[in-house]
């Protein structure tokens, strides 16, 4: 069965489902409730800064880099109007305890200075990014 | 000799800007009003106030939190006139007196301006709902019935602003009345922006909804025709019930209540949008109804006639489970989820906008019901020392209403006037030097009772 948990986004942005945290993640304008949770070793991608291109996240554990796209799907369903929002958790999401909280978030700050670098690197330096895309500045 | 067609102002004005063009349309001589409160039986002339369309500016959209701002509300008269121009309008008494009216309200010149405007004005009026409302995440049928039963529960445990201060002031009477005005505005046309969805083929949800339609046209019987039973309610407390009478005393947020619906069913790309919001709409009327009885038979006993909220109240419950079960949910199990996040937003926007329909009636009422309070406000508001805003009013001059962004306070310099802030409540008389505050967004009239009358409108400073 579907459980509804409402959030007051002027004073929250993280909701815990058990174990699992989510956070609200500022995209194109949309404001989403998405997985923090790096797919290489579940690093805090709620603490990771936009790459220059602002298309990814730098994960501040490996630096690894995830593509918004990717973090965007893994967004819990979500209703916002105004500060208001109604999260919808799926059915597989279990019984687990749900609470609300406020945390520091950096993955919605501006992205960072482009590495001096930048458009520098030898084809050989980059290294695949969770998207199986070409990534530098590791 | 050549002679070389004229062009028309509407011919120079369709390729100008969003603002020229309105201005234009709204200095057609149907909209310019005329001295009276209330408007004749002509639902081909409501006052558009043209100089404050000329001077809203169209190059800014409200965003969602200025949806009681003045270009708001012109914005929302003018949409509403676009749409209505979509419908078939004819004067009970018959056209005789008003033919000239119809052909100019239904002709080339403004149907020009119509077209060539419509969806930029919808645009300037309705792109605020983006920024207000995000959908995001995985739709199933299962979340949409989850979130739909989550807000029309919220909806129906929560008390109504608008009843609550109808219930709450000191004119009661004239409270109810203003809120059965904002009624009228779709009570006295139902269901025309539902017709528009009614065409085409969709199988079983078409029908589901047209089921809805009919009850709405009380069966093709004309007596038991919604808007027809609306009209015995509003003669019941002896108010006008031709369309629209009361045109100068609907507020913004019921302007766009009604707009967006029109807006939704004019576009099909639009159509799950607007089964989430007709969903969520019927689902609240029950419960409103309900209300709405409990407070008017408190106010008025049994001389007013309700028949039209107990049918909706009875009614509504059926077009609820029907809108839910066989066009909401059926619609996301047939189409699959990527309609869920269309039918969510509609619901999110129908909620959004009929909290400023709620919003707006709530302040109108409370402000209108107690303005010997803001006549003491005025005296100790702080105003700008920049020259007021001068304005000469004459006996006889055309009544309209409007707003303004930030509080006023309106001063009579010279002569005496009535300050005209419900339908039917008694105005309030202004003489030399009086001073009345008028909030942010407040809809008000004022009319000059002596021959010649001076207004001064002095902007009050923030935090004043």
């Amino acid at each position: 069965m579907t459980r509804v948990v409402v959030m007051d986004l002027s004073r929250y942005n993280t909701v815990m489902v058990g174990h699992d945290r989510y956070f609200v993640l500022d995209t194109d304008g949309r404001r989403l409730l998405v997985r923090d949770h790096c797919p290489h070793r579940g690093g805090p991608l709620s603490l990771a800064r936009r790459t220059p291109d602002g298309r990814r996240l730098s994960c501040p554990w490996h630096g690894t880099k995830v593509g918004v796209a990717a973090v965007r799907r893994t967004s819990l369903p979500m209703v916002r109007s105004g500060d208001e929002a109604v999260v919808l958790l799926p059915s597989d999401t279990g019984p687990a305890p749900v609470s609300v909280i406020h945390k520091e978030i950096l993955a919605n700050l501006p992205p960072e200075e482009p590495c001096a670098a930048d458009g520098l690197v030898p084809p050989a330096a980059l290294e695949r990014d969770m998207n199986g895309e070409a990534v530098a500045c590791l | 000799m050549t002679v070389q067609p004229q062009a028309s102002p509407v011919d120079n004005e369709v390729g100008g800007t969003l603002g020229k063009r309105l201005t234009t349309f709204a200095r057609s001589p149907l909209f310019h009003g005329d001295a009276q409160v209330l408007h004749d039986s002509n639902p081909y002339r409501r006052m558009l106030v043209p100089d404050s369309v000329a001077e809203s500016d169209f190059t800014l959209p409200p965003r969602a939190d200025q949806w009681s701002t003045h270009r708001s509300l012109v914005a929302h008269r003018l949409l509403g006139t676009f749409y209505e121009a979509d419908t078939v309008l004819l004067p009970e008494q018959g056209l005789a007196d008003l033919h000239d009216d119809f052909d100019l309200f239904y002709g080339p010149g403004l149907r020009r301006i119509r077209e060539t405007s419509v969806s930029e004005l919808e645009r300037f009026a309705f792109d605020c709902l983006d920024d207000a409302v995000d959908v995001s995440g995985a739709g199933t049928t299962e979340i949409l019935d989850a979130y739909f039963q989550h807000v029309v529960t919220a909806a129906a445990n929560g008390p109504s602003p608008a009843l609550t201060a109808i219930a709450e002031a000191r004119d009661r009477e004239a409270a109810a009345d203003l809120y059965l005005v904002q009624l009228a505005l779709d009570g006295l046309t139902e269901a025309s922006a539902m017709s528009r969805n009614l065409a085409g083929a969709y199988g079983p949800e078409q029908s589901a909804l047209f089921k809805i339609f009919i009850d709405e046209f009380g069966y093709g019987v004309y007596d038991a025709k919604h808007t027809t039973i609306f009209a015995k309610m509003l003669r019941s407390r002896r108010m006008a019930t031709h369309v629209h009478a009361y045109w100068n005393f609907y507020l913004g947020g019921p302007l766009a209540t009604n707009n967006y619906y029109y807006y939704l069913s004019r576009d099909h790309a639009k159509f799950f949008r607007y089964a989430g919001a007709v969903t969520y709409a019927e689902a609240v009327f029950a419960p409103a109804f309900v209300q709405m009885v409990k407070v008017f038979r408190n106010i008025f006993g049994d001389s007013v006639d309700l028949h039209y909220c107990d049918e909706h109240a009875h009614i509504d419950e059926h077009h609820g489970r029907i809108t839910r079960e066989q066009v909401l949910l059926a619609l996301a199990d047939r189409h699959g989820s990527r309609v869920v996040p269309e039918l969510l937003r509609g619901i999110a926007e129908a909620r959004l906008i009929g909290g400023w329909f709620e919003d707006d009636t709530a302040a109108q009422i409370r402000w209108a019901d107690d303005l010997a309070r803001h006549r003491e406000l005025a005296g100790a508001a702080s105003i700008a020392v920049a020259p007021p805003l001068r304005t000469v009013l004459r006996e006889g001059h055309p009544f309209g209403t409007r707003n303004h962004d930030g509080a006023m306070v309106l001063e009579i310099e010279r002569g005496e006037a009535d300050l005209v802030t419900t339908p039917t409540g008694p105005p309030e008389r202004l003489e030399r030097g009086d001073r009345v505050l008028i909030p942010a967004g407040r809809l008000y009239g004022v009319r000059s009772v002596a021959p010649e009358s001076v207004c001064l409108l002095h902007p009050v400073l923030t935090g004043g």
